[in-house]
């Protein structure tokens, strides 16, 4: 062994003490991890609406850096929900009856109630994979990919986005494809746009067992670096779907011109399925401003969407952490939410006038606006980063099945 | 097209301007922040973001999102 590789052994050696040392000094507070080791998150959601859905969603996420700077990431999120969606149609003041998406059974709504169906019940498991790819000192790739299934309902997509540092590293410019494909599989079948519901005693007017939609979208964006304790990100997205747009589970309400029911098909009520076009083009634009305040984050967003179905929407979404000591924050958070409706949103039709081409009765294409408030706690015990949010959101708009009021819990540990 | 040309001619603009913005190498310790990463809690986004598509019109804007759903 000559001295040269002598003393690069011994270099090696005294750096691996080095590093020893210094992994006991910081190891032993915390879990530190090398860059060889996975980090895990696992996080847990309640959601619940009064009277309506309830949600439960475990969810766990890995994330690993190589030597070379890529990452590597999964995530997998389970979603079982229960309760009663509204089914689309008016509320009324007489009592009405609906025949379950399956065609066999009912479910009967009192005078002046919000028509919800309480044969709702799903559970849905989507896992999605992220790789980070180095290119140069600049440059890099994210890939992404996630395959979601429900019952009824399958979505698989991908994307790509290259990202390009510039101004020594101030500005980053990106661009990224997304792709998506659904499938539809509803109870019963595809319900015929515009056919009425029949009682459960007839059969159902029903057409093809699945149907399908692709969503293509290209977003373009720049973060800035403002100066040491700001940062600002701006992004626009343009995204086309078609194919199967209709909720094959809504209805609209066809009453007479004084506003009461019209009984037909053993129903004492007429309710035609929703149509809705089969093609949508959304576009957005998003502005994100971070701050550091004297001890503190502060973050500020604003999106504006609009569509070719007349939908436009403002949303304004901040956070302030208040970081109490090294191991505690408390973080609120405000997010407001307008929307103007679809040209084709009725919520309901008289049958006076001709059936329009497009309609649904779907109080998310109304107009509405939603509040989220809510706080978040972090804090470290046993040496691991755990967090919990409790959040309130109220949506309102024009007619009453739009009022809703929901809890948000969150549950978050870092490993 | 008029309005992607106005965008475009507005963010090559936007860029231009930000060469004067920004800090150097050694000024970066604040912007390391984990606090200050553009989205430091990924888990709350997905969930939000899942919460909201299903309840809204709209989505997105951010970042490509997690998947599709029925949210019925």
């Amino acid at each position: 062994m000559n001295s040269k590789t002598k003393s690069k052994l011994n270099n090696k050696s005294i750096r691996q003490s080095l590093t020893t040392a210094a992994g006991c000094l910081l190891g032993a507070t915390a879990n530190a991890q090398s860059a060889d080791d996975w980090q895990t998150d696992v996080a847990l959601l309640i959601y619940n609406e009064t009277d309506r859905v309830s949600a439960f969603e475990p969810a766990v996420s890995f994330k690993k850096t190589f030597e070379d700077d890529s990452v590597l990431g999964f995530k997998f999120v389970y979603d079982a929900l229960t309760g009663a969606s509204h089914n689309g149609a008016a509320a009324s003041d007489q009592v009405q009856t609906f025949t379950a998406p399956s065609g066999k059974g009912e479910y009967e709504i009192g005078s002046g109630e919000v028509p919800l169906d309480d044969t709702f019940r799903d559970s849905r498991g989507n896992l999605s994979i992220n790789y980070e790819q180095p290119i140069g000192r600049f440059n890099k790739m994210l890939y992404g990919a996630n395959v979601s299934a429900e019952h009824d309902f399958t979505s698989i997509g991908a994307s790509a986005t290259y990202l390009q540092d510039i101004n020594q590293r101030n500005t980053t410019l990106s661009a990224g494809f997304s792709f998506e494909y659904d499938q539809i599989t509803p109870e019963g079948g595809i319900p015929v746009a515009l056919s009425e519901m029949r009682a459960n005693s007839l059969t159902q007017i029903r057409g093809a067992k699945d149907d399908t939609r692709t969503l293509s979208e290209v977003m373009f964006g720049v973060t800035q670096v403002i100066d040491r304790y700001t940062l600002m990100q701006f992004n626009y997205g343009f995204a086309q779907s078609s194919g199967y747009h209709s909720d094959p589970y809504k209805v609209v309400s066809v009453l007479d011109a004084n506003g009461d029911l019209i009984m037909s098909n053993g129903l004492n009520g007429t309710y035609i399925y929703e149509n809705r076009p089969d093609s949508r083009t959304k576009q957005s634009l998003y502005a994100k401003v971070k701050r550091y305040m004297g001890g503190d984050v502060a973050d500020i967003s604003y999106r504006f969407m609009w569509d070719d179905w007349d939908v436009t929407s403002h949303t304004i979404d901040t956070h302030y952490r208040f970081n109490l000591n090294s191991s505690w924050y408390i973080e609120p958070h405000v997010r407001y939410y307008q929307q103007s409706e679809a040209d084709f949103y009725r919520y309901s039709l008289t049958n006076t006038q001709a059936t329009p081409e497009f309609v649904t009765g779907d109080y998310r294409l109304a107009n509405m606006t939603a509040t989220t408030i809510g706080a978040k706690l972090g804090f470290m015990a046993g040496g691991y980063a755990n967090s919990v949010r409790l959040e309130m959101y109220q949506q309102s708009g024009d007619e009453s099945p739009a009022d809703l009021d929901a809890l948000i819990l969150q549950y978050n540990i870092r490993f | 097209m008029k309005f992607i040309t106005s965008a475009l001619l507005l963010s090559v603009l936007a860029v231009s301007g930000c060469s004067s913005l920004g800090v150097k190498p050694w000024e970066r310790d604040i912007l390391a922040r984990e606090d200050m990463a553009l989205d430091n809690a990924p888990m709350d986004s997905g969930f939000d973001d899942h919460i909201y598509f299903s309840k809204e019109a709209s989505s997105g804007g951010k970042s490509f999102g997690g998947g599709g759903c029925g949210c019925n």
